[in-house]
């Protein structure tokens, strides 16, 4: 089915239907609406529902398709590549595909990385994201107590099952992860188990991934102009080829367009 | 019996009367704001006559500034109306109510004017006059007012006492026996005084809103505290759980000896689910969860962004998260996938070398290479009206990978980078 299909509206007006008189019908109508409503992919399930079953897509179709829908609820999954791979831009996609459909999400951001203007061109509902941001310092990385309380808050978020999406971005914290204890992501890959919540890594090398977590290598292969050298030429994207599985086999090219 | 309570001149306070009224009983109704009605029935153990009591009632206004007008009478509208008329203690017995309310004017009885005007010009002055006409002939006239009044004005009461509500007050205090120090033997204590405390709000159907502690130490000094989570909430776990947290970031200096909550209610509104639409978070388990992570949102640092309407750069301000219900909108087309400003703050200065007024090469902390690629410029500027920026900007793409947008600060002659494209 094509992805368009998934977010038409719904196939009639409820009211309308619910002021039938005959309950066979209304019973059908209920039923047809609940169908509906459940085949909108980006909608977090309905009260009771079970949300540990589906992934959750990033919105970009290549992504979503080496992922097998999207990254998994309840594993430790992780993206990573050098700089302007993507990362960010994949990142952004996923809290705004999370937060359209009114679920929450969350974003732990030792170093203080996030462009809200970015996350809300990407069509990210603001209001329901939760962003943690690192303090203000003026070195190029965070301290490693910085990256340790980053990593607790990651726990509290995963623990309070509220979030379908938690994000560590530890992008640039090389040195300071080198502090944290061996365990932690272990730790919290056993937190998130069970839970409705992905958790997710961002950074520039491999660091950690859940034994079901999607595995996520971006390599840049730079970015495309539009027009000729001159003033009126644009960055119009950044390319990229995404390889998904600890082993690399698949891969997809992706172009990110530029910001509006 | 019951007692009128009449204050002919301006209180000490608003509510003075009736704290005066509710030192002798609870069950106390305000007629004005100058005069209420008391319920003394099972006060002879304490005031064997009316006499005492009436006595009493009077010394109890004069110990709180109030001259008051007291009258005792088996009739809750003889006790009113002699209150009203008559100075000082006024005591009816038993069978006398319409004797003693017969010489008073009519204009006690707190008639509508127009009623007491057409009583007047059928030539009735008194009370006594009004109780001795017909209740039937009243009703003719009248309706069923006719006889209401007539009963009046013999003393008989209609209907019952309207009991002024108690102010509601939800405070517990626990004192020791011995101190304690630390948060873990509190967390049991804070049970104790807790679950009462919302058992109360709840079988009000109220919530706290906010909750008051103060912790008594052993040195004399009190150490106090207020909670004021977003959501209002009547589940004890949920305070006790935010009260340690709190108290984990601001401890005592010293051990406890007493401990005093005070909640402030507020009224709980149930929540409407919709079959529909996606639950909203549970406000307690929010409430909690941004507790524990108050070290990363108490200085604004951490919450949810908001973007600000001006055109300057990387203007946001972050505010309390408080996810409401998701607006009704019609599901939009699917964004662009787009790539982000992976933004450094504050932006990093740096020292750039043009070639043919394009940046050749860029050296900033982290970045660093010659450029291989660049669009630009773009100027901007704006708020020459309060903090004046002006920058031209540049997209660059060094030769040894990574994208970058860079600035001229045009107010300051300085290059900057503003952070990476990812």
């Amino acid at each position: 089915m094509a992805i368009a299909a998934l977010h038409e509206p719904l196939p009639d007006d409820p009211p309308a239907l619910l002021a039938d008189e005959d309950p066979a019908s209304k019973k059908q109508a209920l039923e047809e609406l609940l169908r509906a409503r459940r085949l909108q992919r980006d909608a977090p399930p309905l009260r009771g529902g079970d949300r540990r079953l589906s992934p959750i897509g990033t919105g970009l179709a290549a992504v979503d398709a080496l992922l097998g829908g999207g990254f998994p609820r309840g594993q430790l999954s992780e993206v990573h590549g050098p700089a302007s791979s993507g990362r960010t831009g994949l990142l952004v996609s996923l809290l705004a595909r999370v937060t359209r459909g009114g679920a929450l999400a969350a974003l732990v951001d030792p170093l203080d990385c996030l462009d809200p203007a970015s996350a809300a061109a990407a069509g990210a509902d603001l209001s329901r994201l939760l962003w943690l941001r690192g303090p203000r310092c003026a070195a190029e990385e965070p301290t490693a107590q910085t990256l340790v309380a980053a990593a607790a808050a990651v726990a509290t978020l995963a623990g309070s099952g509220l979030f379908d999406l938690v994000a560590l971005d530890v992008a640039g914290t090389e040195r300071a992860r080198r502090a944290l204890p061996g365990a932690t992501w272990v730790r919290l890959q056993r937190l998130v188990e069970g839970t409705p919540t992905a958790l997710l890594l961002v950074g520039e090398a491999h660091v950690a991934c859940g034994p079901g977590g999607a595995l996520l290598a971006l390599e840049p292969l730079g970015p495309r102009w539009s027009g000729l050298p001159g003033p009126a030429r644009l960055l119009a994207s950044l390319a990229t080829r995404a390889h998904a599985g600890r082993h690399a086999v698949r891969s997809a090219e992706l172009a990110l367009g530029a910001l509006a | 019996m019951f007692g009128g309570l009449h204050s002919p001149r301006p209180l000490p306070h608003e509510g003075a009367l009736l704290a005066l009224a509710r030192d002798f009983t609870p069950r106390v109704e305000v007629v004005a704001p100058t005069a209420v009605l008391l319920d003394l029935h099972g006060l002879g153990r304490l005031w064997p006559t009316p006499e005492e009591l009436g006595r009493a009632l009077v010394a109890a206004a004069a110990a709180r500034a109030i001259k008051a007008q007291v009258a005792l009478a088996f009739s809750r509208a003889v006790a009113l109306v002699l209150a009203r008329a008559r100075p000082g203690l006024t005591i009816v017995p038993a069978g006398g109510e319409r004797e003693a309310l017969a010489p008073l004017p009519l204009a006690l009885l707190g008639l509508a004017p127009e009623r007491e005007e057409l009583l007047r010009r059928w030539g009735l002055r008194t009370i006594g006059e009004l109780a001795r006409l017909s209740a039937k002939g009243l009703a003719e006239r009248f309706g069923h007012e006719g006889p209401r009044l007539v009963r009046l004005a013999r003393g008989e009461d209609d209907g019952v006492l309207v009991r002024a509500p108690l102010p509601e007050r939800f405070e517990l205090t626990l004192e020791l026996d011995w101190p304690v120090d630390g948060l873990e033997p509190l967390a049991f204590l804070l049970a104790r005084v807790l679950e009462p405390l919302c058992a109360a709000l709840v079988g009000r159907g109220r919530k706290a809103a906010a909750l008051a502690i103060e912790l008594g130490l052993v040195d004399g000094t009190t150490h106090a505290r207020r909670l004021a989570p977003a959501s209002p909430s009547g589940e004890a776990r949920t305070w006790r759980t935010l009260v340690l947290l709190d108290l984990e970031a601001h401890p005592p200096r010293d051990a406890i000896a007493r401990l005093t909550a005070r909640a402030e209610p507020t009224a709980a509104r149930p929540a409407q689910f919709s079959l529909l639409d996606p639950a909203l978070p549970s406000p307690e388990r929010l409430a909690e969860t941004m507790a524990r992570l108050v070290a990363w949102t108490a200085d604004g640092r951490g919450g949810a962004p908001q973007l600000v309407d001006t055109h300057r750069p990387g203007a946001f301000v972050v505010g309390s998260f408080a996810p409401g219900a998701l607006p009704v909108a019609a599901p939009g087309p699917e964004p662009a996938s787009r790539f982000a400003l992976r933004a450094f703050r504050p932006p990093r200065l740096a020292r750039v070398t043009l070639q043919a007024g394009q940046p050749a090469f860029v050296s900033a902390p982290g970045v660093r290479g010659s450029v291989a690629a660049c669009a630009g410029p773009w100027r901007a500027s704006g708020d020459w009206w309060d903090v004046a920026w002006s920058r031209d900007e540049w997209d660059v793409a060094l030769a040894s990978g990574g994208v970058y947008r860079l600035f001229r600060d045009r107010l300051r002659e300085a290059w900057f980078v503003e952070g990476e494209l990812d």
